[in-house]
C-alpha cells in the first residue's frame, strides 16, 4: 500500500528500531554515560511516541495516507515450498492504538525510573536501561507484527526481557527465582502457542493476520483462509492437513485457536498459568508497571484481539476464553482481599483485570475488550508508579500495615493514586467504569442471546466487581489514610519531579480516558460519542481489503459463531443502564465495606474473621504448591530416575559388552600404560586390518 | 583445487605447529588456522554449486575427480566437491577450529605444540569428511578424525581421561565397523552396476533400483539390513539414544576446546553421514520406517533433556542437551519435507555454534573457579559480569530464543515435520518433540539461577577475577554468528534448500525396491 508520497508509515519500523538502538547504546556505553544510559532510552521512547502518534493520526485520516498499511520488511527464511516466513509491519486502527499506548507508558516508565532507580544510588543502571529498552523494542515489534510467526518471535523476546528485569537484583535469592518462574511458566504456555503457530503454517501456509498485496496479487491471511475453509472452500494444503489430523475444519480451527491461547494464558497470567505474576513483583517497581500495563501481560490479550477474525470462527474457543476470563477475574480478585503488601494487591488486581479483557473478547465484545485494555494500561501503570512513589517514601518497605497517613505528606501521589483507584474500582466517571461496564454489558447481552456459558462467565465477572471495590479501597485506606503506623510513614522520603510528572500525566488520563467510549451516554443521547467503537470499525477499506476490523468481526460473530444479542431488561437502553447501575452499585458496596472496616485512624486487620478461608486465600488456593510439586517432586525425580537408568542399565550394558570383548580388563589397562605413539600405531594397525579384510572379501586383490 | 588447498593447509599447519616451541604454539596455530577460515569464507562467497552432490543433475562446487587407485573391479577416485549441505559444514569446521584454538590458550598448559598440532590435523580430516565424494576417501578421513580426538581426550583430559578416551574410541570404531559392513553389503549387492566407489554413483544406482541379491538375501531385505547397520553405526556418532553413553564421559573428561570441537563438529559427522547414506541412498527404507526413526528422534529429545535436568555438572548438562538437540536433526530428516530436511541441516550448523558457545562459557567459568559443579558456586555474575552476560545469552540461544540461530533451526524442523506425510501422526510426534523447548528452559534456567545468580559463594579456594580478553573474545564472535544466522538464516538456508530439494521426493515411489 506504500504510495509515492511520503507518509508517517514509512517511519513505522523506527518505532521499534529506536528503542533497539537505545538498547545497544545503553548496553555498550551506558556505564560511561550520565544517568546510566537513561537519556538514550528516554529520547528513543520520545521518538517512538511521536511516530506512534503520527501513525495514529494517519490512520485517522488527519495526516495524509491510507487508513491501513502493510509492508514486508525482512525475508526470514526462504524455502522451496510456499511457507511465507517473513517479518513485516501491519498498521490498522488496533495496532496504531496499541503502539501509542505502549510507547506512552514506556516513555513515562523511563522518566519515572530516573526517580526510582537513579536517585536511589542503584548500580547496574546500564543493564537496567538496556533491558528496559529491549523490552520496549520487543513489545512494539510484537504489536505491529503482520504475521503470527513474527508475533511469536517477539512474544518470546518479551519473555526474555521480563526474565532480565524481574531478576534485575540478581545478588539476592528471590528475584532470580521469580525470574526463572516467570520464564518457565510462560514458556509452558508458549509450548502450546508454538504448536499452534506451526499448525497454522502447516494448514494455511501463511501466518499473515491480514490480507495483503504483494507483487500485484493478493495474499490471503490465515483467518481469511480459515473462513473459506468453514464455507467449504478448503485450500489444497489445508485439506491435506485435515486428512493428517483427521478432523473437521470446525474442530481443527478450534484446536489451533486453543493452542495459540496457551501462550495467551501464560503471558496474560490467566488461570492456571497466573502463578508467575505475583512473584514477578521481585522486579523493580517501574518494571512492574511496564509488564502489567503495556508490555508482557498485555501481549497475550492483544494477540487474541489481533487474530480475532480467527477466534470469531469458533464458538467453542470463544466460550473457553470467556469462561477463563470470568473465572480468573473473580478468582484473582478474591485473593487480592487479604494481601498485606501494596504491590501484591496490585498484582492480583492485574490478573483479575486481564480476566475482564478475556471475558469481553470471549463473549463477543471486541470493542469492550480493547477498551478495557486501553483504560487498564493507563490506570494500572498509574497505580504501580504510585506504589513505586510510596515505596520510595517508605524506604522500600512495601507492607501496607507499616504505612498510613501518607495522604498529607505526598498529595500529588495521593490524588493520582486515588484517580487510579477510582478507575480500578469502576466508579463513575473514572475510566475503568466505562470500560468495565461495557465488558459486563456485552457478556450479558450475548449470554442472554443464547449462550448460557457467557452468562456464567458474566456472573463471575459481576461478582468480582464487589471484590475489586473492596480490595482497592482497603489498599487506599491502609496506605494513605488514618494515622502513620511507623516512624518511616511519619517522615517519608521525598520524591522529585521525575516521579511526580508521570503520575500527574497518568492521573489525569485515568480520570478521562474513559470518555473515548461512553457507550451508555451515546445510546441514551443518540450522540456519536462512542469514538473507540467508530475507530475500531475503521474504514470500509480495512474491513474489505485487509479483512480485519470490527465490521468484519461482527459479521463473523453473528453468522459463524452464532453470537447474537438479546436484551433481558426491556430494550437496549434500559438493559445498558440497568447493567451499569448494578455494576456501579456493587463497586460502591465493595468500597463502602472497605470504608466501614478500615477508615478509622487506627484500622485493624479484619481478615482473620474469614477463618480458614483466609488461610486458603493467603496461600493463593495452593496453586503455587501444586505447580512447584509438579516441577520439584515429579519432574526432577523422574529425571533422576532416568539418570540412574541411563548410568546403570544403558551404560551398564555398554560396559558389560566391552568387558567380554577384546579390549577389556587387563588388556585395556596394559594398553593404557603405553605412550602416545603406541596408541597411534595401534589405531593405524586396526584400520589397516579392517581394510585388508574387506579387500579380501571383496576380491580386490 | 580449493578443497585440496584447505586440507593441505591444515595438514601443513599441523606439522609446523608440532615443530614449534610450546610457548608460541597456541598463537602460531591460531594464526595458521586463519588461512582455512579465510579460504572457506571466500569459497562460501563464490559458491556456485547446485543440486545435491549425490544425486543426478547436480553440479558440486570446487569439484575434483582424479583416478587414484584401482582395487579389483573398482576404481577409487580422489573425488571431492561441495554442495549446499557440505559448504556450511566446512565453514563451521574452520571457524570453530580457530575459536577452539584461541579458547585453549588459557587452559592448555602442557605439550601445547602437540595439542594444537592434533587439533589442526583433525581439522584437515573433518574437512575431508564433509568434502569427500568417494567412499574410500571418505572412510579414510572418517577414521582419521578418531585418532586425534582419541589422543586429545586421552592425554589432555580430566582424571578419568583414559577410560573416556578408550570408551570413545572403541565405541565409535565398532560403530564404524558395523556401518562399513552394511555399506559393503550394498556395494557387493550392486555388483557390476557400479565401477567405482563414488558416493554419487552408488546413490544413483541404489535409487535406480539396481541392487541385486547377495548371499541369498533379497534386495529389499538387503536394503533393510544395510540401513539398520548404517543407522546403528552413525547413531553412535550423533549420538541417538540408546547409543549415547560414551558422550557424557568424553565431554566431562575432555578439555574445553576439545569439547567445543566434539560437540560442535564431530557430532555433525554422524548426522551428515545419516543424511548422505541412510536418507539419500536408502530413502525408500527411511520412508517405510519413518515412525520408528521418529520414535528414536523423540526419545532422544525428551530423554536427553530429562537426563540434562538431573545433572549437577555444568558440562554434563550441556553434553546431555546435545543429545536432545541432535534429536531434532533426526526428526527433521525423516520428515522428508523441504523445511524438515533443510531445518535439520540448519540445526547441524546452529547447534555446532551454540553448543560450542555453551561449552566455552562453561570453560571460562571453570578456568577461573576450577569447578563445574552447580553446588560449588553461586552468584558468579557478581564477579564475572561479562562472562555471565554471555552465558545468559548463550543459554537463551540454546533455549531457542528468536533472532538466534537455534530458534530458526528448531522452528524450521517443526514446520517441516508437522506436515510430514511420511511419518504417520506427524503432528503428534512433532508436538511431543516440541516439549523439549520447555525442559531445556527448565534445566538451563535452573543452572543459571544456581551458579550465576544469588549471593556470591565459591567453595574452591581460588581468587577469581574477570576472565581475560582472550577467553571472552571467541565467545563474543560465536554469539555474533549465532545472532547473524538467527536474524538471517538465508545466509545458509538458501543453499541448503537447493541441495535438499532433490531429496524431498526421493524413494517416494519405491523406485529402488
Amino acid at each position: 500500500m506504500a504510495g509515492e508520497t511520503f507518509t508517517a508509515y514509512a517511519l513505522v519500523p523506527a518505532i521499534a528500531a529506536l528503542p533497539f538502538a537505545a538498547f545497544l547504546v545503553s548496553l555498550l556505553f551506558g556505564r560511561y554515560m550520565p544517568k546510566g544510559g537513561a537519556l538514550a532510552g528516554i529520547f528513543a521512547m520520545g521518538g517512538s511516541l511521536a511516530i506512534s502518534i503520527a501513525t495514529l493520526l494517519t490512520v485517522a485520516g488527519i495526516l495524509p495516507g491510507d487508513p491501513a498499511y502493510h509492508e514486508t520488511i525482512w525475508q526470514f527464511a526462504t524455502g522451496i515450498d510456499t511457507f511465507d516466513l517473513h517479518l513485516g509491519v501491519y498498521i490498522d486502527p488496533l495496532s496504531a492504538l496499541m503502539l501509542v499506548i505502549v510507547s506512552l507508558i514506556s516513555f513515562l516508565v523511563f522518566v519515572f525510573s530516573l526517580g526510582y532507580m537513579n536517585d536511589e544510588g542503584e548500580t547496574g543502571l546500564a543493564r537496567y536501561y538496556a533491558s528496559l529498552s529491549l523490552f520496549s523494542f520487543s513489545m512494539l515489534a510484537f504489536v505491529f507484527a503482520d504475521n503470527i510467526l513474527m508475533a511469536f518471535m517477539f512474544f518470546e523476546l518479551v519473555g526474555l526481557c521480563s526474565f532480565l528485569l524481574i531478576g534485575f537484583w540478581f545478588r539476592e535469592d528471590a528475584p532470580p527465582s521469580a525470574a526463572k518462574k516467570a520464564f518457565l511458566v510462560t514458556r509452558f504456555g508458549d509450548f502450546f502457542f508454538l504448536i499452534g503457530v506451526v499448525g497454522i503454517f502447516a494448514t494455511f501456509g501463511t501466518g499473515l493476520f491480514a490480507n495483503v498485496t504483494r507483487d500485484g496479487s493478493t495474499v490471503q491471511s490465515f483467518p481469511a483462509l480459515a473462513e473459506q475453509m468453514m464455507n467449504g472452500q478448503t485450500p489444497a494444503m489445508a485439506s491435506d492437513m485435515l486428512d493428517i489430523v483427521g478432523m473437521s475444519p470446525q474442530a481443527w480451527i478450534t484446536v489451533l485457536g486453543l493452542l495459540v491461547l496457551g501462550g495467551v494464558v501464560g503471558k496474560s497470567a490467566q488461570f492456571p498459568l497466573h502463578t508467575w505474576l505475583p512473584d514477578a513483583m521481585e522486579g523493580p517497581t517501574p518494571v512492574s508497571a511496564l509488564i502489567h500495563a503495556a508490555t508482557m501481560v498485555a501481549a497475550g490479550v492483544y494477540l487474541v484481539a489481533r487474530m480475532y477474525g480467527f477466534y470469531a470462527l469458533s464458538p467453542t474457543a470463544l466460550a473457553i476464553i470467556a469462561l477463563t476470563g470470568g473465572f480468573t477475574a473473580l478468582f484473582a480478585a478474591s485473593m487480592g482481599v487479604v494481601k498485606q503488601e501494596i504491590k501484591q494487591v496490585l498484582a492480583y488486581s492485574t490478573i483479575s483485570q486481564y480476566g475482564y479483557i478475556m471475558l469481553a473478547l470471549g463473549s463477543g465484545g471486541y470493542v469492550a475488550g480493547v477498551f478495557h485494555l486501553t483504560t487498564h494500561a493507563v490506570f494500572k501503570a498509574l497505580l504501580f508508579l504510585g506504589a513505586g512513589s510510596v515505596i520510595i517514601a517508605m524506604h522500600h518497605n512495601e507492607n501496607m500495615w507499616d504505612m498510613g497517613g501518607l495522604k498529607d505528606k505526598m498529595p500529588v501521589t495521593y490524588y493520582a493514586f486515588l484517580s487510579g483507584s477510582l478507575a480500578l474500582a469502576g466508579i463513575v466517571p473514572f475510566s475503568g467504569f466505562w470500560s468495565k461496564d461495557e465488558v459486563l454489558f456485552e457478556a450479558l447481552i450475548h449470554g442472554a442471546g443464547g449462550n448460557p456459558l457467557f452468562l456464567v462467565a458474566w456472573a463471575m465477572g459481576l461478582l468480582a466487581v464487589f471484590f475489586t471495590g473492596f480490595y482497592t479501597f482497603r489498599m487506599v485506606l491502609l496506605t494513605f489514610h488514618g494515622e502513620p503506623r511507623t516512624e518511616t510513614a511519619e517522615d517519608p522520603h521525598g520524591v522529585r519531579w521525575n516521579v511526580k510528572f508521570p503520575l500527574a500525566v497518568l492521573g489525569i488520563l485515568a480520570a478521562t480516558v474513559g470518555f473515548i467510549n461512553m457507550a451508555p451516554i451515546a445510546k441514551l443521547t443518540n450522540l456519536h460519542i462512542d469514538f473507540l467503537h467508530t475507530w475500531l470499525g475503521g474504514s470500509e477499506l480495512v474491513a474489505e481489503e485487509f479483512g480485519t476490523g470490527l465490521h468484519h468481526y461482527e459479521v463473523l460473530l453473528e453468522e459463524v459463531a452464532g453470537v447474537s444479542a438479546a436484551y433481558p431488561i426491556g430494550g437496549e437502553v434500559t438493559t445498558m443502564l440497568a447493567s451499569a447501575a448494578v455494576s456501579l452499585g456493587l463497586a460502591l458496596a465493595g468500597a463502602g465495606l472497605a470504608w466501614s472496616l478500615y477508615s478509622g485512624p487506627e484500622p485493624v486487620e479484619h481478615t482473620n474473621k474469614l477463618g480458614g478461608v483466609k488461610t486458603l486465600l493467603m496461600h493463593n488456593y495452593y496453586q503455587d504448591e501444586y505447580q512447584v510439586w509438579l516441577a520439584r517432586d515429579v519432574t526432577l525425580p523422574l529425571s533422576r530416575a532416568a539418570d540412574r537408568f541411563d548410568q546403570g542399565i544403558i551404560d551398564g550394558i555398554v560396559n558389560g559388552v566391552s568387558s567380554v570383548s577384546l579390549l577389556s580388563g587387563d588388556r585395556v589397562r596394559r594398553i593404557q600404560t603405553g605412550v602416545v605413539s603406541n596408541y597411534a600405531a595401534l589405531l593405524t594397525l586396526g584400520l589397516t586390518i579392517l581394510l585388508v579384510v574387506f579387500g579380501l572379501v571383496g576380491g580386490w586383490f | 583445487m580449493l578443497v585440496e588447498l584447505l586440507i593441505v593447509t591444515a595438514l601443513l599447519s599441523s606439522v609446523l605447529v608440532m615443530l614449534a616451541p610450546d610457548e608460541y604454539a597456541g598463537q602460531f596455530a591460531a594464526a595458521l588456522s586463519l588461512v582455512p577460515v579465510a579460504a572457506s569464507l571466500w569459497m562460501y562467497s563464490v559458491f556456485d554449486g547446485s543440486g545435491n552432490a549425490l544425486l543426478a543433475g547436480s553440479q558440486p562446487a570446487f569439484e575434483t575427480v582424479a583416478e587414484w587407485i584401482t582395487l579389483g573391479a573398482y576404481t577409487i577416485n580422489w573425488h571431492v566437491g561441495l554442495d549446499g549441505v557440505s559448504m556450511p559444514l566446512i565453514v563451521l569446521t574452520t571457524v570453530l577450529t580457530t575459536l577452539a584454538i584461541i579458547s585453549a590458550w588459557t587452559p592448555i598448559d602442557e605439550r601445547q605444540s602437540q595439542f594444537y598440532g592434533l587439533v589442526l590435523f583433525m581439522e584437515a580430516a573433518l574437512i575431508g569428511v564433509f568434502a569427500a565424494l568417494d567412499f574410500f576417501l571418505w572412510f579414510v578421513f572418517w577414521e582419521a578424525v578418531l585418532v586425534p580426538m582419541y589422543l586429545l581426550i586421552g592425554v589432555w583430559g580430566g582424571p578419568r581421561r583414559k577410560y573416556a578416551a578408550i570408551k570413545f574410541f572403541v565405541y565409535t570404531n565398532v560403530a564404524s565397523l558395523v556401518m562399513f559392513v552394511g555399506f559393503f553389503a550394498l556395494v557387493f549387492g550392486l555388483g557390476d552396476s557400479i565401477s567405482s566407489l563414488g558416493l554419487p554413483a552408488i546413490a544413483q544406482a541404489l535409487n535406480a533400483g539396481e541392487l541385486g541379491s547377495l548371499a541369498g538375501i533379497d534386495p529389499p531385505m538387503l536394503k533393510l539390513l544395510a540401513f539398520i547397520a548404517m543407522f546403528g553405526g552413525f547413531a553412535v556418532k550423533v549420538p541417538v539414544v540408546p547409543f549415547h553413553t560414551w558422550l557424557p564421559d568424553a565431554h566431562v573428561e575432555a578439555p574445553t576446546p576439545v569439547s567445543v570441537l566434539l560437540a560442535g563438529v564431530l557430532l555433525k559427522m554422524g548426522t551428515y553421514a545419516l543424511l548422505r547414506f541412510n536418507f539419500t541412498m536408502l530413502a525408500d527404507v527411511a520412508r517405510a520406517n519413518a515412525e520408528i526413526i521418529a520414535i528414536f528422534a523423540v526419545v532422544s529429545i525428551i530423554y536427553g533433556a530429562l537426563l540434562a535436568l538431573a545433572q549437577q555438572d555444568l558440562k554434563r548438562i550441556v553434553a546431555y542437551s546435545s543429545i536432545s538437540s541432535m534429536g531434532y536433526v533426526i526428526l527433521g530428516l525423516v520428515a522428508f519435507t523441504p523445511h524438515g530436511l533443510g531445518g535439520a541441516t540448519f540445526q547441524m550448523i546452529s547447534h555446532g555454534l551454540i553448543s560450542g558457545l555453551m561449552f566455552m562459557a562453561v570453560g571460562v567459568i571453570y578456568n577461573e573457579t576450577h569447578t563445574r559443579m552447580i553446588g560449588d558456586m553461586s552468584g558468579m555474575a557478581d564477579r564475572m559480569p561479562v562472562t555471565a552476560g554471555v552465558f545468559v545469552a548463550a543459554a537463551f540461544g540454546y533455549m531457542g530464543l528468536p533472532l538466534m540461530s537455534g530458534f530458526a533451526a528448531e522452528v524450521l524442523v517443526f514446520l517441516g515435520s508437522f506436515q510430514s506425510e511420511v511419518i504417520q501422526a506427524a503432528p503428534l510426534f512433532t508436538s511431543i518433540a516440541m516439549f523439549g523447548i520447555v525442559i531445556v528452559a527448565g534445566y538451563l534456567l535452573r543452572a543459571m539461577q544456581k551458579t550465576l545468580f544469588g549471593p556470591f559463594r565459591l567453595e574452591t579456594d581460588y581468587e577469581i577475577g574477570r576472565a581475560p580478553f582472550q577467553d571472552i573474545a571467541p565467545l563474543i564472535v560465536l554469539l555474533l554468528l549465532v545472532i547473524a544466522l538467527g536474524v538471517a538464516p538465508d545466509l545458509f538456508y538458501k543453499m541448503i534448500q537447493d541441495s535438499i530439494a532433490p531429496m524431498v521426493e526421493l524413494g517416494e515411489l519405491g523406485g529402488g525396491a
